[in-house]
């Protein structure tokens, strides 16, 4: 029995609501009273969710702002003491949607715990709003994992702070907090920049890894080479230098002068994180040949590069990816191209 | 000495209390205020109404609404010329004017509920508080001032700009009539502000320029200079004092905690402290006002490459780089940041962060100053009185830092940063 | 550029030039239309994609497919 002080919200994808699988993935938010699958696992941990929230992946990735606003809606009634997202595991999809809905339930004051793997996306959307536990790719771990989320989430519904992340089994969170502090940020500044033209280079902002400002437009897109560029596991029939369909480290580069457009008998989808059946049928919705092959036939664009590249986008280090990325741009440099179309999944 | 060049005083009278009373005058460090008398004065056709009410330290109050935050000030010997532009029908060209009598230990507020008075420019200005007492008073760089709140409903009919040009000269006569209270008297302190080539220093020493990044877009989001809207204006090299004299004010209010309220021109922690280290370990080389939130990469490009090359002009070998409010002005800052490092100039920003982190950023920019974290959550407060909204003001409920006006302010005059939970 | 179906995803990632793509399972195609139509349309997508790179952009921007 929890000493909550509000209900205890579970949110959970199509699949461990049990709506369904990948064909559920576009399952609009939907509200259930008292526990449903892993529910009933925390629930047998001394956290029994009151009310369980599920929205379909797809549909939470594809159409976020209307199910956010629903699933708001639904704790905005509830006013939960905690809210539990996942676990998600490896599912980057699920992931994010558990990141997403504990940043914006984090802005309302709401005390959120989740679980997924350090490397997901949901990690970097949470903003550091929920305590992370993190886990491993597999499913399996999830008799290990029910605990140390529910006592977590047990000390955040009584009102209490959990003790340090490496005691308690979370992430340490990517938060920053205000002090107020002696000296102004005037004040401040003029020290730093004395020291910097002392060659003592210091910051109280470190450099962002992951923000880049925007290259400059095209000038002439009628003069550009373009090279396509997909993570969508998009590779010849048979897969002959085994692509791997998840965790890749590696990218492949293949042929396409001469070639007009994707023959659906000459290439697939070897990506585990999708539903691959609209690609098989047409591998161009895929890597858009077929229409880059007509504007370069057209002069809309000066030419299309002899190669795509192509690697598997699912359960990715974020390590693995930047390297992945590095490696091409570097190719492409090397090869002169002046844009690329980059196609996510 | 030409009179562009002339010394500006400064003098500063320390407030401890302030009273109510039958006239306005100064007692040593109690000033008493006639506030009805205030708040007929501060009246005007195009205000339906004008209240006055002082509000101290300490007291259980949120004060919703809030446009802009001034310090008391009167030209002593020019009374009329107090907020140029704005309390007079203005002037061309700014010159170091005569002795300044500046409060110190009050804040006049100006507070209008724009959505209430049926304004739809209005709608979407976000929430300003700022809190006496309670979690959010660490947020409210005024917190320790007495705040005299000058609450303005706007006459019904009355064109947006009209309404605010009237606010604003309700809450700047209020902090004139204030001030005016020590004409004659002596002040506690006085700082003579000389102009920088006026004073020899060691050519040997280092020498560092303010940028002054400044945007105004249009009516409920502009800022004045000499009582004139600056629209997009080119890089210009101004007296670095000039901004310490009430010229420039604050007519912008968007995101409150990074609002350039017009009391952090007038009290410029920036400015001042490079004026007062002029020849101590650094020379001042000057200001320039740079534009913010220009339209289009090309415009923000121009414009960066010009503050850079007038800084050159005036021989700055670092820069301190503020930025106006948030969103793209941060790319204006990292622009120019940039173009400085491209000649050789150091550069030094200063930001306010949000939990998803910067909103761009270039290599050069190495060396950033904190102004705090905006998303983060204050505790929830229940205040005994909220002034300036008969509606919601998130009363008991977790306020966003965002929403504390001043509290994050990119000139560096607040003392908050963000540091690692 | 990208075009992808989870345009947030990639914001948060660092991507400056974003088209939102038609669906996670085909961010280039749609499956609903005839055979010509899609050709027609996924020209269109790739046009629009052209036009981005050839325009300046704040940070982390995302275009939809109709201007």
């Amino acid at each position: 029995m929890t000493n909550a002080r509000g209900p205890v919200v579970h949110y959970l994808n199509q699949f461990f609501a049990g709506l369904g699988g990948e064909e559920a993935a576009g399952h609009e938010p939907v509200r259930i009273d008292g526990p449903v699958g892993p529910g009933r696992a925390l629930a047998a941990a001394g956290l029994a969710p009151d009310v369980t929230l599920a929205c379909g992946d797809d549909r939470f990735g594809e159409h976020e702002e209307d199910s956010l606003a629903t699933l708001l809606g639904w704790l905005d009634e509830l006013r939960p003491a905690v809210l539990v997202c996942g676990p998600a595991f490896g599912s980057g999809r699920y992931g994010y949607a558990c990141g997403v809905l504990a940043r914006e339930a984090g802005r309302r004051g709401t005390p959120v715990v989740t679980a997924m793997t350090p490397d997901s996306p949901g990690v970097i959307a949470a903003e550091g709003a929920a305590y992370v536990v993190p886990t491993g790719s597999n499913v399996a771990a999830m008799k290990d994992v029910v605990p140390v989320v529910a006592r977590l989430a047990l000390t955040l519904a009584a009102g209490d702070q959990p003790g340090p992340p490496d005691e308690e089994g979370y992430l340490p969170r990517a938060r920053r907090t205000n002090v107020l502090v002696e000296r102004t940020g005037a004040e401040r500044a003029i020290e730093l920049v004395l020291a910097k033209l002392r060659g003592d280079v210091r910051t109280e902002i470190a450099p962002p890894a992951e923000l880049v400002h925007p290259a400059p437009a095209v000038a002439d897109p009628r003069t550009v080479t373009v090279a396509l560029v997909t993570e969508s596991g998009c590779v010849p029939v048979g897969n002959p230098d085994g692509l791997p369909t998840r965790r890749a480290a590696t990218w492949l580069r293949y042929p396409i002068d001469g070639v007009a457009s994707l023959d659906p008998a000459a290439y697939t989808s070897v990506h585990a994180g999708f539903d691959t059946s609209n690609a098989e049928a047409d591998p161009n919705r895929l890597v858009p040949l077929d229409a880059a092959r007509a504007l370069e036939r057209d002069g809309a664009i000066g030419r299309l590069h002899g190669e795509f590249y192509t690697t598997s986008g699912v359960d990715t280090p974020v390590a693995s990816a930047v390297a992945i990325g590095r490696e091409i741009a570097a190719a492409l440099v090397e090869a002169k191209v002046g844009a690329v179309i980059l196609t996510g999944t | 000495m030409s009179s562009t060049l002339a010394d500006l005083s400064i003098a500063t009278f320390a407030i401890h209390e302030v009273v109510e009373g039958t006239r306005t005058g100064r007692n040593g460090a109690t000033l008493v205020v006639d506030v009805p008398q205030l708040a007929v004065g501060a009246r005007s056709d195009a205000l339906a109404e004008v209240t006055v009410e002082v509000v101290r330290p300490d007291d259980p109050v949120r004060i919703a609404n809030v446009l802009d935050a001034a310090l008391p000030d009167v030209r002593a010997d020019d009374p009329d010329g107090t907020f140029p532009g704005v309390l007079d029908h203005g002037r061309d060209e700014w010159l170091p004017p005569g002795p300044i009598h500046r409060l110190e230990g009050t804040v006049v507020l100006s507070v209008c509920d724009w959505g209430a008075a049926g304004f739809s420019e209005a709608a979407e200005l976000p929430d300003a508080y700022l809190d006496m007492a309670g979690p959010g008073a660490d947020r409210n760089p005024w917190a320790g001032d007495t705040a005299i709140v000058v609450r303005c409903v706007p006459a019904p009919g009355v064109p947006v700009a009209d309404a605010d040009a009237a606010v604003r000269r309700a809450s700047l006569f209020a902090g004139r009539a204030l001030a005016s209270a020590t004409i004659g008297d002596s002040p506690d302190r006085l700082d003579v502000w000389r102009h920088p080539s006026t004073v020899e220093v060691g050519s040997d020493l280092p020498a560092i320029a303010a940028v002054l990044q400044i945007a105004s877009e249009g009516p409920l989001v502009d800022t004045f200079r000499l009582g004139r809207a600056m629209g997009t204006f080119a890089p210009t090299v101004v007296d670095p004092r000039e901004p310490l004299t009430g010229a420039i004010v604050n007519g912008a209010y968007d995101w409150p905690a990074v609002r350039n309220v017009t009391a952090v021109y007038q009290g410029s922690a920036l400015l001042r402290a490079l004026l007062a280290g002029h020849g101590e370990r650094f020379r001042m080389a000057g200001l320039v006002l740079a534009p913010g939130y220009l339209d289009g990469a090309d415009e923000k490009q121009r414009a960066a490459s010009r503050t850079a090359e007038l800084l050159a002009e005036l021989g700055a070998d670092a820069a301190v780089c503020t930025t106006f409010s948030s969103g793209n002005s941060h790319t204006d800052t990292m622009l120019t940041i940039r173009a400085c490092e491209q000649r050789g100039i150091a550069a030094v920003g200063l930001l306010a962060e949000t939990n998803g982190g910067l909103t761009d950023h270039v290599p050069e920019a190495d060396c950033l100053v904190s102004t705090g974290n905006e998303d983060e959550l204050v505790d929830a407060w229940t205040p005994e009185r909220v002034i300036g909204t008969d509606g919601d003001a998130r009363v008991g409920e977790p306020v966003p830092t965002w929403a504390y006006v001043g509290a994050c302010v990119e000139t560096g005059d607040a003392r908050l940063t963000a540091v690692p939970a | 550029m990208c075009i992808t179906a989870l345009p947030t995803i990639a914001q948060m990632v660092g991507a400056n030039r974003i088209l939102r793509g038609v669906a996670i399972t085909n961010p280039t195609g749609d499956p609903s239309r005839s055979v010509d139509d899609e050709r027609a349309f996924r020209r269109r997508i790739v046009e629009r994609a052209v036009e981005m790179l050839a325009t300046d952009v704040e940070p982390r921007t995302v275009w939809e497919l109709q201007p």
